[in-house]
């Protein structure tokens, strides 16, 4: 695809998806849309550091639970906007990423991912018996109506359809920014060939923290949107493993590593689980679950690259497919 | 011109019977968790809904109950109860999407659900926000009605209430029996329900005089427990108090036994020690266990109707009614009585029917004074019972007033059961 080309589609995409709510008008559909721009913000986030650095995270759920908290503590306790509350959450997601970064970065592949298991494990359980931050019960922010100003819509859901998309581009941008620099190269080298990269001067883990800052802020402002939608965040819905293992999920199914990958990603991911869930949920016979697992598990037999790399396989030529393994 | 004349008039009665038509069918939302750890606690729950609305919308009067049998709601030109089912997961966002979809796909007139009191509050902030009555059953946490909502009407009393009669009961049972209590230990899972059972557990040992040796929290489905019973061990108390789901509550009595942890008396906060499963899984092991309730079978010598209504689900379901699946049952009577005294499915005069609601006790198949709600939407005439394994079966041993076995006392030794 062209240069030109790729622009004209993506600027196509992006008309389509602002027009997309007022075209649908029925809510349960423009909801389902929220969940899938959430998802995919939260997977191009993580793709940062799980993609282009190769550090698979599998407790991202912690930055995107301090987002959810910091925002709503603050908004809570100090009567702060929720935007102002989703900077500050950014940035103490960023710092908390670079201290828990920090050990866990010495380990590498699995060891890695499991070290980051625990890094939310933990955090659930800290949260969870911390009465000041609402303990297990949670914490339910105030439901009136504050417009744009306090981030609660409740007469329609456009705002925040149009704030999950605006966040989504915000955090893809970034994502191409980052791609485009010396950093996205040193990251790429790290995923590839750590020793080589290191031998070559480049510091790994300064590299890597700054990957993993970047991601845990856009993860952060991810979860400041959460709970400025769902008005009720937990330790267990807002700081769990499986949170963490969907984030990546969504960026392992639309493909590792490339922009859009984590969009298409989410966009099939949620659609398979609220489609599978309206068709089959009210059964009891977890029939959706079935369908949602089969999915995952024929995408890791057959298509490892995930979507996106079944898409430029098929129809961008064999040259796309794996340009790594070209002499 | 005839063949118009003939549509004209097919299309008059069309807008003729349309009204009449839209008026068969009163269409309520019910949120469970169908799958995930607590689906068989959410396929229990409904079932009882489901017999509910069908012993409503059949001709069988026999239960004794005023709308069952009435072949529909009364003052609705007979319109059928239509329960449409959902599975939250255990996940808020989900129980928030499904009732979003439930009130403007499914065009349900009330919501129903949602057990978990996690996702009670997010789906009843979905209701909140659309204007749509919600009637929850059997959710427990108590800050579910101090959110000042107006749409919001919970039946069951809540934990603050319940925690409350397992002291009454041992203060009852201290006078009564003589009995000593000096030493409390509390076990509970680590998300809303456990810990906040645990921090009034706490609040009203104190307040009684009570020692509290240990507070030991653990997260729920744990792979094991043997650290925790340890802790719980070591501090030798005479009577646990635990909140646990059921998954938990079998691997804690089989970690009990297998460390042979033996107190005085083991107090167990509803939940999983009150799921059918459980008395199943464990088996022998669970003698002895006394928990709070809602609701039990022998609460039948009091009021028939109990077991009328337990057999009505025996036949259909092959299980008795527990604590959840009889509130599950009594939310969706609460609510039909509601929308057939408004006489109408619009929100607004179903909120003021629901505000309106004053069922006498000897309507309901619980041991409550009846249903009222007060100005939060908190139900103020609930009560709640200790019930304790004898022989296999829960037994109501207070209040004494209800009570059909003495307690026993104390819990007998893991090889002689």
């Amino acid at each position: 695809m062209s240069r030109r080309a790729g622009t004209a589609a993506l600027l196509a995409a992006l008309l389509l998806a602002a027009l997309f709510p007022l075209a649908v008008a029925r809510p349960a559909w423009q909801n389902t849309a929220i969940l899938m721009l959430m998802a995919a913000q939260l997977g191009v986030a993580w793709n940062i550091l799980g993609g282009y650095a190769g550090q698979v995270s599998l407790g991202h759920a912690a930055f995107f639970g301090t987002g959810a908290y910091v925002s709503s503590l603050l908004s809570m306790r100090l009567g702060l906007s929720p935007w102002l509350g989703m900077l500050a959450g950014a940035l103490v997601a960023s710092a908390f990423a670079v201290v828990v970064g920090w050990p866990c970065f010495r380990l590498k592949g699995h060891y890695f991912a499991m070290a980051t298991i625990a890094v939310v494990e933990i955090v659930q359980a800290v949260v969870n018996g911390w009465e000041r931050l609402g303990g297990a019960v949670g914490l339910y922010l105030p439901l009136a109506e504050t417009g744009f100003g306090g981030f609660v819509f409740n007469r329609s859901k456009l705002p925040y359809y149009y704030i999950a998309l605006a966040l989504l581009v915000l955090t893809l941008a970034v994502n191409w920014l980052v791609a485009r620099s010396r950093t996205g190269y040193y990251l790429r080298a790290i995923k590839d060939e750590p020793d080589a990269a290191r031998s070559l001067g480049v510091s790994l883990t300064r590299y890597k923290l700054q990957a993993i800052a970047l991601s845990a802020a856009l993860a952060a402002m991810g979860g400041t949107l959460y709970a400025q939608k769902e008005l009720f965040i937990d330790p267990g819905s807002t700081l769990s493993t499986s949170l963490s293992i969907k984030m990546s999920l969504v960026a392992i199914l639309g493909g590792v590593g490339t922009l859009f990958g984590p969009v298409i990603g989410a966009a099939v991911l949620t659609a398979v689980e609220e489609g599978s869930r309206v068709i089959f949920g009210g059964t009891g016979r977890g029939t959706d679950l079935v369908v949602y697992g089969l999915l995952i598990v024929l995408f890791a037999v057959y298509q490892p690259a995930g979507i996106m790399g079944w898409i430029t396989g098929r129809w961008l030529g064999p040259r796309a497919e794996r340009p790594e393994e070209e002499p | 011109m005839i063949r118009l004349a003939r549509a004209a008039s097919l299309l008059a009665a069309l807008c003729l019977a349309a009204p009449a038509a839209a008026q068969e069918e009163v269409r309520i939302g019910v949120i469970y968790p169908l799958t995930g750890a607590a689906a068989s606690t959410g396929l229990e729950l409904k079932n009882a809904a489901q017999l509910a609305a069908d012993l409503i919308n059949g001709t069988d009067k026999s239960l004794g109950l005023a709308l069952a049998g009435a072949g529909g709601l009364p003052n609705l030109h007979h319109a059928k109860l239509k329960l449409i089912f959902a599975d939250h997961q255990g996940n808020p966002q989900v129980g928030a999407s499904e009732a979003e979809r439930l009130i403007t796909q499914e065009k349900v007139v009330a919501l129903g659900g949602c057990y978990f009191s996690s996702v009670t509050a997010t789906a009843s902030q979905t209701a909140e926000r659309y204007g749509i009555p919600f009637v929850n059953g059997e959710s427990s946490a108590p800050n579910l009605t101090q959110r000042g909502f107006k749409w919001f009407f919970r039946t069951t009393p809540h934990d603050e209430l319940f925690v409350r009669n397992s002291f009454e009961f041992l203060k009852d049972l201290e006078k009564r029996k003589g009995v000593q209590v000096k030493r409390i230990a509390i076990l509970a899972e680590n998300t809303e329900f456990g810990t906040g059972a645990a921090a009034l557990q706490e609040k009203f040992a104190r307040e009684n005089g009570y020692e509290v040796v240990a507070k030991v929290l653990y997260p729920p489905k744990s792979a094991q427990l043997t650290s925790e019973v340890q802790k719980l061990k070591a501090a030798r108390p005479d009577v646990v108090m635990q909140s646990s789901y059921l998954g938990d509550a079998i691997l804690s009595v089989k970690t009990y036994k297998d460390l042979g942890f033996l107190p005085t008396a083991l107090v167990a906060n509803d939940a999983g020690f009150n799921d059918s499963e459980f008395l199943k899984t464990v088996g022998k092991d669970g003698n002895g266990i006394i928990s709070r309730e809602v609701w039990a079978l022998d609460l039948a010598a009091q009021k028939p109707v109990i077991a009328k209504a337990n057999a009505l689900l025996q036949a259909r379901h092959h299980v008795n009614f527990n604590g959840n699946s009889a509130r599950a049952f009594t939310a969706i009577f609460a609510l039909a009585d509601a929308i057939n005294r408004a006489g109408s499915t619009k929100p607004e005069a179903i909120q003021k029917a629901l505000r309106e609601t004053n069922i006498p006790g000897d309507q309901l198949i619980m041991p409550w004074a009846g249903i009222q709600y007060d100005a939060t939407g908190q139900n103020k005439l609930g009560a709640g019972i200790i019930v304790q394994v004898q022989d296999g079966k829960y037994v109501t041993v207070w209040p004494f007033a209800l009570a059909s076995k003495d307690v026993a006392w104390p819990l007998p030794a893991w090889d002689k059961r």
